[in-house]
């Protein structure tokens, strides 16, 4: 019931697994300011993030936000259903929604 | 999968029907009737996402509940519904200040404890 | 598990909790009182109460309010615990017993006889706690909006701009939580987040909140049911609603409308559900931390900035302030007088103008110049003075009219009519005892206009006029009097139905030929209507009759004019002061006698060949026209023969015609009525009296009933006269 964080392909892919909430806000805070020291591009694979509320839409949110500014092309990829159905709510699909909007269980991208 | 939601009142039947309210509309209900009763749910195996409690409660109060909820590291962000009457202005300021932001005021009818419950936690 | 076994639990809960609460109670009564024991016998209370409310158990949960409060308050130490205390509370417990009992038996908290029970010892509870602590029934938490999903979707688009405050994700109060919870009380349209503030990742607070949105919400619910939505979080968020566009006219409307005595912004936008309690109280605060060095920003600047209230409806609002302010200003130089003080002013300026009157007349004999001369000006200056007078009495009469929004709204609605009313010279002055006067007939004529005037809607576009009739109230000055006028663009008055009715009636005799006015004046007789259908707003009861009559009362006159299709005028013309009037003084025997000025038309001798040809009957031939006349010696018994010469004084009322025959005319004479001792009260033909110069007292002649008491004697008569004559 707790966040877990998979480094893959030396840096340049995280896998993001359980709760993205309030109560590993700050541990998962801490891993993504790690990931963009690596290097110019990263990728947040949000495929097993079971739950999201807004402390963890707001992280995703000023990562992007770091990504341009810092000039590193920070993807967000493999959105799960709870956590596409936050970024709907907000309707931030366009910021935060690439490369996909379509969770991959519900049919092929287009 | 359902949520849970923690009613601790020492009054038992209020429990009832709360819980027969909140299992209506899709939630899953733990009961306990006092703060101390509340902690040891909270310690067990069923994860809370809301709880219900009262003001005055023997053994452990609800405002000494909401200071201690505030110290678990796995639940201090949860929120906390105080019920209160009318007449104890001060217990809710005294809630608040803890961190229990929402009440309701006793006595109510089940929907205005659903509509409540509702702004916190969708089903 | 169900509520029938939830009620049971609920049943063997209580008596658990009664019968700890008498233990307790037995306790205290021998033992002094722990705080334990209180806080134990507060929370059974509190407990019992809080879940009957649950079950809807009222009694028990209005009941037990009271017991509370008192336990309440002794727990606190705010009162001494006594024996007749304990023993109260000891009563107090076994009645929630019974009424425990009554639900455990008929399931529901029923008993009539049970509550007078409860209302003494409510009463007793109430009375021990100094009656300040709220007693009876708690005040019932108001209704929560309840989600009804797609129902309330139809209505206007509310923008919502929400920032939430830096704590709430830490109290558990995740705006996702409100959005959806939002989304069941309308639908949201339109969406966007902003974080503008949020600081570099490795700077920021990932447990506080950055977030803003704006919401669009398409929804027919009020701006307090979607204030309600943020309820938990409204010390923890920026809040603003702005309401739909569509709404802005009804808000303006009710803006211009607004009666209350506020002046301030922010009360009338409240006033007028712009905004809410709490956004003018966010705004008021934010008006003070301005601080000092800063212009501070008016508050409906504020208001508009933040996006709580359109511009419109701040200027509205403004304007509003305004015209308050003007009129509390406008007030500020007006004082307060009681009536009765001006009426006895009016009372002794009145007994100065004869007693002026009378050193004007001993001057004279005394044949003074220079006292003469004297006693002219003091006179001059008592007419002024009572000029003056006689205008503090003078209040608009708009006042009165405004009253009939409500009649013709009313009485629109009863009939099922659509009808406006419109005002005009709702500033024109007249005496205040005759504004009161008027406004019962006003009453009757503006509901007859409704009623009988202005026709069903279908009937008007049938006709070719908006399907909404009008209903005219207007006043103007008119050569010292005022000309009232009800005005009604209805069906008009059916000369031939009218004139039918009357013959029917024997009002008139059925060869009569007779004007149009002369028609229409007919329905102000006795007992007339011309209604098909009598309704009971103005078909019965009081008729046109006592309208003229009550005008005429107040030394007015009424008339009528109409066209049929196009509508129906009534015009009401009265003295502008019942205080004064213009009169013509004459003489029978020793008496003088005033007759109103208004009312006379001509004077002429009563001829020895005049009366001959009447054949002893009481009428002239007055140019062709037959003129019923009374002896005013004869009417009032007064002593003597008559004169040599005697005169007729030709008076009009209401389209008729009299004359009165006196024996001496003494010419125009302006005098303050004086109203009749109880002596004069009962004597026929006597409205007042006043006092002469001379110290002598006139009376003055009631030319109303005179006119009627000449007419109705010589009617019959008349018509077989006329029925001869033609």
């Amino acid at each position: 019931m707790t966040i877990e964080f998979e480094i893959l392909e030396d840096g340049r892919r995280m896998r993001v697994r359980g709760p993205l909430t309030i109560y590993g806000a700050a541990q998962a805070r801490d891993r993504f300011v790690q990931a963009m020291r690596l290097g110019a591009e990263i990728e947040i694979d949000l495929s097993a993030v079971d739950e999201l509320d807004t402390a963890g839409f707001q992280l995703l949110l000023a990562l992007k936000q770091e990504g341009r500014r810092k000039g590193c092309d920070v993807r967000l990829v493999g959105h799960s259903r709870a956590v596409l159905e936050v970024i709907d709510l907000y309707h931030m699909a366009a910021e935060l929604g690439d490369p996909l909007v379509i969770p991959a269980e519900s049919g092929a991208p287009y | 999968m359902a949520k849970t939601v923690l009613v601790v009142d020492d009054s038992a039947s209020l429990r009832q029907v709360v819980s027969i309210a909140l299992k209506g509309a899709g939630y899953d209900v733990l009961e306990a009737s006092d703060g101390k009763d509340a902690l040891s749910k909270l310690a067990g195996q069923q994860r809370v996402h809301l709880i219900i409690s009262d003001v005055n409660m023997p053994n452990m109060d609800g405002i000494a509940l909401v200071k201690a909820v505030k110290q678990l590291a796995q639940y201090k962000f949860t929120p906390i519904i105080m019920l209160t009457t009318e007449s104890q202005e001060e217990k809710k300021r005294e809630g608040q200040a803890a961190g229990a932001k929402a009440w309701v005021v006793k006595p109510f009818q089940p929907a205005q404890m659903l509509a409540a419950v509702s702004k916190l936690l969708p089903a | 598990m169900n509520l029938d076994q939830a009620l049971q639990t609920y049943i063997e809960e209580s008596r658990a909790l009664l019968a700890d609460m008498e233990a307790h109670l037995l306790r205290l009564e021998r033992e002094p009182a722990e705080p334990d024991t209180l806080n134990a016998l507060f929370r059974a209370a509190h407990t019992i109460k809080g879940s009957a409310g649950l079950f809807g158990l009222d009694p028990i949960v209005s009941f037990t309010h009271g017991v509370e409060n008192l336990l309440d308050c002794l727990r606190a130490g705010e009162m001494l615990l006594s024996g007749e205390i304990v023993e109260l509370l000891l009563r107090a417990r076994d009645h929630m017993s019974l009424l425990i009992a009554t639900v455990a038996e008929a399931g529901e908290a029923a008993g009539a006889d049970l509550r007078a029970q409860g209302d003494a010892l409510e009463r007793a509870l109430r009375e021990t706690l100094g009656g300040d602590v709220a007693g009876g029934v708690p005040a019932q938490a108001p209704d929560p909006v309840i989600a009804s999903g797609g129902g309330q979707i139809d209505g206007d688009v509310w923008q919502i701009s929400l920032a939430f405050g830096g704590e709430v994700l830490r109290n558990g109060l995740d705006p996702i939580s409100f959005i959806r919870h939002l989304a069941t009380i309308g639908e949201i349209v339109a969406f966007s987040t902003h974080c503008p503030d949020m600081p570099p990742l490795a700077e920021m607070d990932p447990e506080s909140c950055y977030l803003a949105c704006e919401i669009g919400l398409k929804t027919g619910a009020d701006k307090r049911a979607i204030e309600d939505v943020f309820d938990f979080m409204r010390d923890d968020c920026e809040l603003h609603i702005m309401p739909p566009a569509s709404l802005l006219p009804a808000s303006l409307e009710r803006i211009t409308h607004a009666r209350g005595p506020e002046d301030r912004v922010g009360d009338i936008l409240v006033e007028a559900e712009v905004v809410t309690a709490r956004e003018v109280d966010a705004a008021l605060a934010r008006q003070e931390a301005a601080g000092a060095g800063e212009a501070r920003p008016a508050l409906g600047e504020v208001l508009i900035h933040q996006g709580d209230a359109p511009k419109a409806a701040v200027d509205a609002a403004l304007a509003k302030q305004r015209e308050i302010r003007e009129h509390k200003v406008a007030e500020a130089r007006f004082i307060r007088v009681h009536a009765d003080k001006l009426d006895a002013l009016i009372n002794l300026v009145g007994e100065l103008v004869i007693a002026g009157a009378s050193a004007a007349l001993i001057a004279r004999r005394a044949n003074d110049a220079a006292l003469v001369e004297a006693s002219s000006v003091v006179s001059r200056l008592v007419e002024e003075i009572r000029d003056n007078a006689l205008t503090l009495r003078m209040v608009e009469i708009g006042e009165t009219f405004n009253r009939f929004h409500r009649v013709v709204r009313d009485v629109a609605r009863e009939l099922g009519k659509d009808i406006a009313l419109e005002i005009r010279g709702a500033e024109t002055e007249l005496d205040k005892t005759v504004v009161e006067k008027i406004a019962d007939p006003l009453t009757h004529l503006v509901r007859n206009a409704m009623d009988h005037g202005i026709e069903p809607a279908e009937t008007r576009i049938a006709r070719g006029k908006p399907a909404r009739g009008t209903v005219l109230l207007s006043a103007h000055h008119d050569s010292g009097s005022i000309v009232i006028e009800v005005q009604d663009d209805g069906g008009g008055l059916n000369r031939e139905r009218i004139l039918r009715k009357a013959v029917e009636r024997g009002l008139v005799a059925p060869s009569a030929t007779l004007s149009d006015p002369e028609v229409f004046n007919l329905i102000f007789e006795p007992g007339f209507s011309t209604a098909e259908q009598v309704t009971n707003l103005s078909g019965r009861g009081v008729g046109m009759d006592v309208v003229r009559r009550n005008i005429e009362a107040l030394r007015g006159s009424v008339e009528i004019a109409s066209r049929e299709g196009t509508g129906t005028t009534i015009r009401i013309r009265l003295p502008l002061t019942l205080a004064i009037i213009d009169g013509f003084l004459t003489r029978v025997g020793a008496a003088s006698f005033v007759i109103p000025l208004d009312m006379v038309l001509e004077c002429l001798e009563l001829t020895a060949q005049s009366t001959a040809a009447a054949r002893g009957r009481a009428y002239i031939d007055l140019r062709g026209e037959v003129l019923p006349f009374i002896r005013l010696r004869e009417h009032f018994q007064q002593d003597g023969d008559a004169a040599r010469r005697e005169n007729v004084v030709v008076v009009h009322c209401a389209g008729r015609k009299a004359g009165l025959v006196v024996d001496e005319l003494l010419g125009e004479h302006q005098t303050v009525i004086k109203p009749l001792g109880k002596l004069f009260q009962n004597i026929q033909g006597i409205s007042g009296s006043t006092i002469l110069g001379s110290g002598e007292v006139a009376l003055i002649l009631d030319v109303p009933s005179l006119l009627q008491r000449t007419i109705s004697q010589e009617a019959s008569a008349l018509a077989a006269l006329t029925d001869g004559a033609r």
